[in-house]
């Protein structure tokens, strides 16, 4: 049921300024304030002028908009011998995101999958439900993106609402969900249709990438099933500092710990807070032992979680080719490469 | 965090916490409850066997848990009851309230004393002014809420 | 880097380490390299863009780095430094490494810039640099290189800081502090952090909150900057490796200002050298204590 339709920059700002009248939080990759800081981020604007569609990926994932690093989950009181419990308020405004790049619009239709299936995750899924994506085919691309290696592209419509692909004079739409529907009604008047196509500058990038990283992420599993003792993982662990900044800036890392914060003697708020697994906290147990007691261990689970356990489980490979963790690993672990070798070794070519 | 405490009229009382050595301070403190000094009741004390064993962390907790205001007291130099803490006290004090400052907590909302057992003036002292000095300064509203 | 090379052959074949710890050409750049095989040593590199500090793999902690055995480092006058540091803090013994100097003309910010080395790219703290060699080491290679070209203070930022009002600053800092995530970076990199079990990880009681919150952001952040006082080599690492670009250097280098002004005492790759904090004087001033 996708319409396809032709919004001009012009009109876009305009759509945004209706969203952000309507008291919409309207999110857009945009500059980060202040001197210190040169990257973009996904942040909420507050005007058309804030909203930077043509830069380099943001910093940040999106998954923060569904999954804040930090959120309460109740609160506690106790009176007497009685404690009470106050659901902290979980009426999510409503959100629409625009300019979300493809790698990062999958990421959450990937993560759905954990967070719905054994225990329902009302908190994920309540703000899912009021975010609205508007993603947007890329322009850009460097050295660490492989999206295409894991089933994605550059014009990735997965998780998309809308999808709007740059062309001369603006942006085509493709209206791909229900919401999305919801916000081309109230919005009709920006988009309207149009006849013939327009010329796309997106052509070109997906080859950019495929150029990066060409695997077959099933060899990649398979390798990883059968070699869990294989002295790669020794090797390329090495350098890893264990400082988990790869997972927090993943659109697809999801796991989190809870802790309880006391304000006082009797009351408090319990919350959970976003972790990774490659923290040496992370699996230590009360009694002391550690399964995962050094960083080689901790390293190969990632690359398996990803890349083995959550296929086998879910049917999807828990990464996004964003290459966030290339860019931002200081000890230049280049998760490329680690992805390159193994596929080769999985083909029995070089040895590891 | 606790709403800023008023009183009657609805004037400002700040709530103080003192962070005290045990030999010293904690003493001189005492001198002067029993010499029926005045003082004000804005300070809670909180007793430490040394000024050594004051973490820094301490006078951070203080502020995160609704204190307008923090005193730090011990034993004068040369006179530490186990030597040297207080020597060791100094230099991390002087190095956080620096810290504190660069980031911007007001460095009048922290005092630092060294109140030896026979002055309980001196504690009156510290106690009032610093009670007046964070009056003036108002609430401490630092963290947004979390 | 010829000369590097058959250092490290030289060391390997007499056995005298089990492993190399230097710079190699990744796809993304110069990263910290692993050496086990004489025959990789050509794998070994040293140029301006090793900029990763790479004492932060000697700590004890790192017990997989320590299962290779006995290591030569790589290491640049500001690496030096932590090195002794952690052999002043006991936490390895001075013969349990060895040591290659090199001679170091500055190091660019980020490993993967690709242009040779200018004003434009330099990292700041190499146009400071004093010492473009370090002093404690066994091994000493390379050709002594000018200073960097560069200008303009670090601290010119700092004095900006300090010139606003407290609630000006408090404002700026709870701003640059915000989008911090808690992912710990800055301590991982570090190779002055190495306790065994970090306060930010203790609780009974819970001294700072591991909530990437306000409250838990400012206490972590201060405390940490406390606890280097006097130890931080001013590698960069830590802000390097932030992917929440927060200015952390900032923070590490007005303490490293407060520990100069009031104690005299500047990082040295000397381990004899013992650190303000865990020492005093009797006449320290204290015109702040009434």
């Amino acid at each position: 049921m996708s319409t396809k339709r032709i919004l001009s920059r012009a009109n876009l700002d305009a759509l945004i300024r209706d969203l952000i009248a309507a008291g919409t939080v309207v999110v857009a990759p945009t500059h980060s304030s202040g001197q210190e800081r040169t990257g973009v981020t996904y942040g909420q604007v507050q005007s058309p002028d804030e909203v930077l569609l043509d830069g380099p990926q943001p910093i940040r994932p999106l998954k923060e908009v569904v999954f804040p690093p930090t959120e309460a989950l109740f609160r506690w009181r106790q009176e007497k011998s009685a404690v009470k419990i106050e659901e902290v308020p979980t009426g999510f405004k409503e959100t629409v995101v625009i300019g979300a790049r493809p790698c990062d619009a999958a990421g959450l239709e990937v993560v759905d999958c954990v967070m719905g299936w054994d225990f329902r995750d009302e908190l994920w899924f309540g703000r899912r439900q009021a975010t609205t994506v508007l993603a947007m085919a890329c322009t850009t691309c460097d050295e660490s993106c492989f999206c295409t290696a894991v089933g994605l592209s550059p014009t990735s419509t997965r998780g998309a609402d809308w999808f709007l692909t740059p062309v001369d004079g603006g942006f085509e739409v493709d209206v791909l969900t229900p919401k999305g529907e919801a916000v081309l009604e109230r919005y009709k008047a920006r988009c309207p249709e149009t006849e013939g196509p327009a010329p796309s500058r997106t052509a070109g990038l997906e080859q950019q990438v495929r150029a990066n990283l060409d695997v077959r992420p099933d060899r990649i599993r398979g390798w990883l099933e059968t070699h869990f003792d294989d002295p790669l993982w020794k090797r390329v662990a090495l350098r890893c500092h264990g400082c988990g900044a790869c997972a927090f800036v993943c659109p697809s890392c999801h796991c989190f710990d809870i802790v309880d914060e006391p304000d006082g003697a009797d009351s408090g708020t319990r919350r959970r807070n976003w972790d990774s697994c490659q923290t040496a906290l992370f699996t230590l147990h009360g009694s002391g032992h550690n399964p995962r007691k050094d960083q080689t261990a901790r390293f190969r689970q990632r690359i398996m979680h990803k890349f083995s356990i959550y296929p086998a489980r879910f049917g999807e490979v828990l990464c996004t080719g964003c290459g966030r963790c290339v860019r931002v690993c200081a000890a230049g672990m280049d998760l490329v490469s680690i992805l390159a070798e193994i596929d080769r070794a999985a083909q029995g070519g070089a040895e590891t | 965090m606790s709403a800023p405490v008023t009183v009657g009229d609805g004037a400002f009382e700040p709530s103080i916490v003192a962070f005290v050595c045990n030999w010293c301070t904690y003493t001189g403190a005492d001198l002067a409850g029993t010499s029926r000094i005045l003082m004000a009741d804005n300070v809670r004390i909180i007793r430490l066997p040394c000024t050594g064993r004051i973490d820094t962390l301490f006078i951070l907790k203080a502020f995160e848990r609704g204190a307008d205001g923090v005193i730090v007291s011990g034993c004068h130099p040369a006179d530490c009851h186990y030597t040297a803490g207080n020597y060791h006290a100094r230099r991390r004090f002087a190095i956080f309230r620096e810290l504190m400052n660069f980031v911007g907590i007001d460095p009048r909302r922290v005092t630092f004393s060294w109140v030896s057992a026979s002055e309980g003036g001196k504690w009156a002292e510290v106690v009032n002014g610093t009670t007046e000095q964070v009056r003036q300064l108002g609430p401490f509203a630092m963290y947004p809420e979390a | 880097m010829q000369e590097l090379r058959e250092l490290a052959r030289k060391l390997l074949q007499e056995k005298q380490v089990s492993a190399i710890l230097g710079y190699e050409h990744g796809r993304m750049g110069t990263r910290p390299a692993f050496v086990t095989d004489v025959a990789d040593c050509e794998r070994l590199v040293f140029d301006h863009r090793c900029v990763q500090n790479l004492a932060a793999y000697l700590s004890p902690r790192r017990t997989h780095v320590a299962a290779l055995g006995r290591l030569a480092v790589v290491v640049k006058s500001c690496d030096a430094r932590a090195v002794a540091g952690l052999i002043r803090e006991s936490q390895i013994k001075r013969e349990d490494v060895v040591l290659i100097g090199v001679r170091c003309g500055g190091v660019v910010r980020d490993p993967a810039d690709a242009r040779p080395l200018s004003a434009d790219n330099v990292a700041p703290r190499c146009v400071d640099c004093e010492k473009r060699e370090p002093t404690l080491a066994d091994h000493l290679v390379g050709e002594p290189k000018p200073a960097p070209a560069g200008s303009g203070s670090r601290d010119a930022r700092l004095s900006e800081i300090e010139a606003m009002s407290p609630d000006e600053r408090l404002t700026l800092w709870m701003e640059l502090l915000a989008p911090c995530t808690r992912c710990h970076a800055c301590r991982q990199v570090c190779p002055m952090c190495f306790c065994e079990r970090c306060i930010a990880e203790k609780t009974q009681p819970t001294w700072i909150e591991t909530s990437p919150h306000a409250r838990g952001n400012l206490a972590w952040h201060l405390t940490r900057a406390l606890h280097l006082a006097g130890r931080c080599v001013d590698c960069g690492e830590c802000e390097r490796a932030c992917p929440a670009e927060i200015p952390l250097g900032l923070l590490n280098r007005k303490v490293a200002r407060v520990v100069a002004d009031r104690y005299g005492y500047v990082v040295a790759d000397d381990p004899s050298k013992p650190t303000p904090i865990g020492t005093y004087q009797l006449d320290d001033a204290q015109e702040f204590i009434q």
